[in-house]
């Protein structure tokens, strides 16, 4: 482990956080597409049922993920106790309600005939405005607890919590899409998939100027202008994230919208099971690269910027190394 | 009771590491954890150049975001203004760590040889390790609480104590006749980062 340096990334969140906020916006993004879709009574049943139920085990595998990021997970119950004390705490609470009632939303959805009638009933009705308040809550939240993060400039902008948000209903999207592929009925596929192919154009091109708005925004200031070189210099961001993770799904799901009707069924259906992998890896990647090119901020005195450390020796380094024979 | 905080003289620090190396020998901390550090900066173009070293250390801050993000209350501001870390309490998100500008806080899993891979501990890094584990703790945050206990024996920091140049002055900034709030007054002492809004309780004297 180096010491801390001002002026460089932050070592001390990874994958595992990552994973986290990854998990956390695909189940809040699928739950909010799926109950706003019923309502519009735009979805079919499988779609609804689909984007219910990934909501609960998402954020439960999720939860799972940020406990064993935890050095002193038996302590975690105490975050619990004080609600109004931290972003932690408040998304502790957010999520819990929201896993409640994905829960009970979409057992009803399944194991019910309140869902099949065709009409959204009132029990149904006030479980989904109330879970998509939450869900909406789930999302912002992911993006929230990096931006009161005061130590990263890069992550203090009010825009991290619009692109999580984003990003949230992308990867959802990408959920739903990938689990009809899997299970969805491959003959009335194609028609389906063209309107969803829509909504999906329509959220990355929004995805796309928020992270341009975001990126340029971090290289205009001092404090985030490393983080934001940073980030344009990972392959991952840029190779895995905005070529394989963004435009390659918005090239694909172009391709489906516009397809004609006579496009074979295999076709569509291979585009649209590509496109959400590629998409919901890029969710992740871009959740990972914000974290890893978060810089302390640099510590500024009389003209001087001390960005670097005179690092003591590797206490390591030669350390009983014998000299050759 | 006393609000305690530090003025640090850059005009007379010249970087020895003396301060870290008295921080580690006190407080056992282990390899990579540096609870006071020397970051260093150099100006110009040769041969008109300027090296300048800046000792850090937790700012002890009176309005602290590490307090703020805390969600266990494992983070404490003492009466004394000493921010402290409840270890009992704390569940090690890391989320203070984030939230402090000054880069501060650590945490580590485990207390680590100073030696290489595949080494046991030495009897001293034995002895090390229990006083870091009874006084800080792994997977917990860890941080610098101004040598607290030494300062309940009527002490100063181990830091100030062992400050070759006479650059650390340590004492009670509301006492207006304390050495620090004269050279604060005097020499207009500066904190870093003033415009976050955390209030440091450790000043520095500009170098030039």
């Amino acid at each position: 482990m180096d010491p801390r340096v001002n002026g460089q990334l932050q070592k001390d969140w990874g994958w595992l956080v990552a994973i986290y906020l990854f998990l956390g916006g695909v189940g809040a993004g699928a739950y909010t597409i799926a109950a706003i879709n019923q309502f519009l009574g735009k979805s079919t049943e499988m779609s609804t049922a689909l984007g219910l139920s990934i909501g609960f085990p998402a954020l439960l595998i999720g939860t799972l993920f940020l406990l064993a990021d935890l050095g002193t997970p038996k302590n975690a119950i105490l975050a619990g106790m004080r609600p109004g004390s931290s972003w932690i705490a408040r998304g502790f609470w957010i999520i819990s309600v929201f896993m409640v009632l994905a829960f009970l939303h979409s057992s009803l959805q399944l194991f019910t005939d309140l869902g099949k009638t065709g009409e959204v009933g009132a029990v149904l009705s006030a479980l989904a405005v109330t879970g998509i308040v939450f869900a909406i809550s789930t999302m912002a939240y992911t993006g929230i607890l990096l931006g009161a993060s005061k130590g990263i400039p890069f992550w203090r902008s009010g825009v991290v919590p619009v692109i999580f948000v984003i990003s949230a209903l992308v990867t959802g999207h990408f959920t739903i899409m990938l689990g009809m592929v899997l299970v969805g009925d491959p003959a009335a596929l194609p028609g389906e998939f063209r309107i969803m192919a829509a909504e999906a154009v329509g959220l990355v091109v929004l995805e796309v100027l928020a992270i341009l708005f975001f990126l340029q925004a971090a290289y205009r200031d001092p404090d985030t202008r490393e983080s934001g070189m940073r980030i344009l210099r990972n392959r991952l961001f840029v190779v895995g994230y905005f070529v394989l993770g963004l435009g390659a799904p918005l090239l694909l799901m172009l391709f489906i919208l516009l397809a004609g009707s006579d496009a074979a069924t295999g076709t569509i259906l291979a585009a649209a099971g590509v496109g959400a992998v590629l998409g919901l890896a890029g969710g992740l990647i871009l959740r990972q690269a914000v974290l890893i090119c978060g810089a302390l901020p640099t510590l500024n005195m009389a003209g001087f910027q001390f960005r670097r450390i005179a690092r003591p020796k590797d206490p390591k380094a030669g350390v009983g190394l014998l000299p050759p024979a | 009771m006393p609000r305690y905080g530090m003025v640090i003289d850059l005009k007379r620090c010249y970087g020895c590491y003396a301060c870290v190396m008295a921080c580690k020998v006190k407080n056992h901390t282990p390899p990579g954890v540096f609870w006071a550090r020397v970051l260093k900066d150099e100006v110009g173009t040769y041969p008109n150049t300027l090296r300048q070293a800046l000792p850090v250390l937790c700012m002890q801050c009176d309005e602290p975001s590490c307090l703020e993000v805390c969600p266990t209350g494992a983070t404490v501001k003492q009466d004394d203004g000493i921010v402290v870390v409840e270890k009992d309490k704390c569940m090690g998100c890391k989320y203070c760590m984030m939230a402090c500008p000054y880069g501060a806080r650590y945490s580590v899993e485990k207390w680590e040889s100073y030696f290489p891979e595949g080494l046991p501990l030495s009897p001293y890094e034995e002895f090390a390790r229990d006083y870091w584990e009874e006084h800080s703790g792994t997977g917990v945050a860890t941080k610098c609480d101004f040598c607290k206990d030494r300062l309940a024996e009527g002490q100063e920091p181990a830091c100030v104590e062992a400050c070759s140049a006479k650059a650390r002055i340590f004492g009670d900034l509301d006492d207006p006749d304390s050495e620090v709030s004269f050279l604060i007054k005097r020499y207009r002492g500066e904190v870093l980062k003033p415009e976050l809004g955390n209030k440091p309780k450790v000043y520095y004297l500009a170098p030039r």
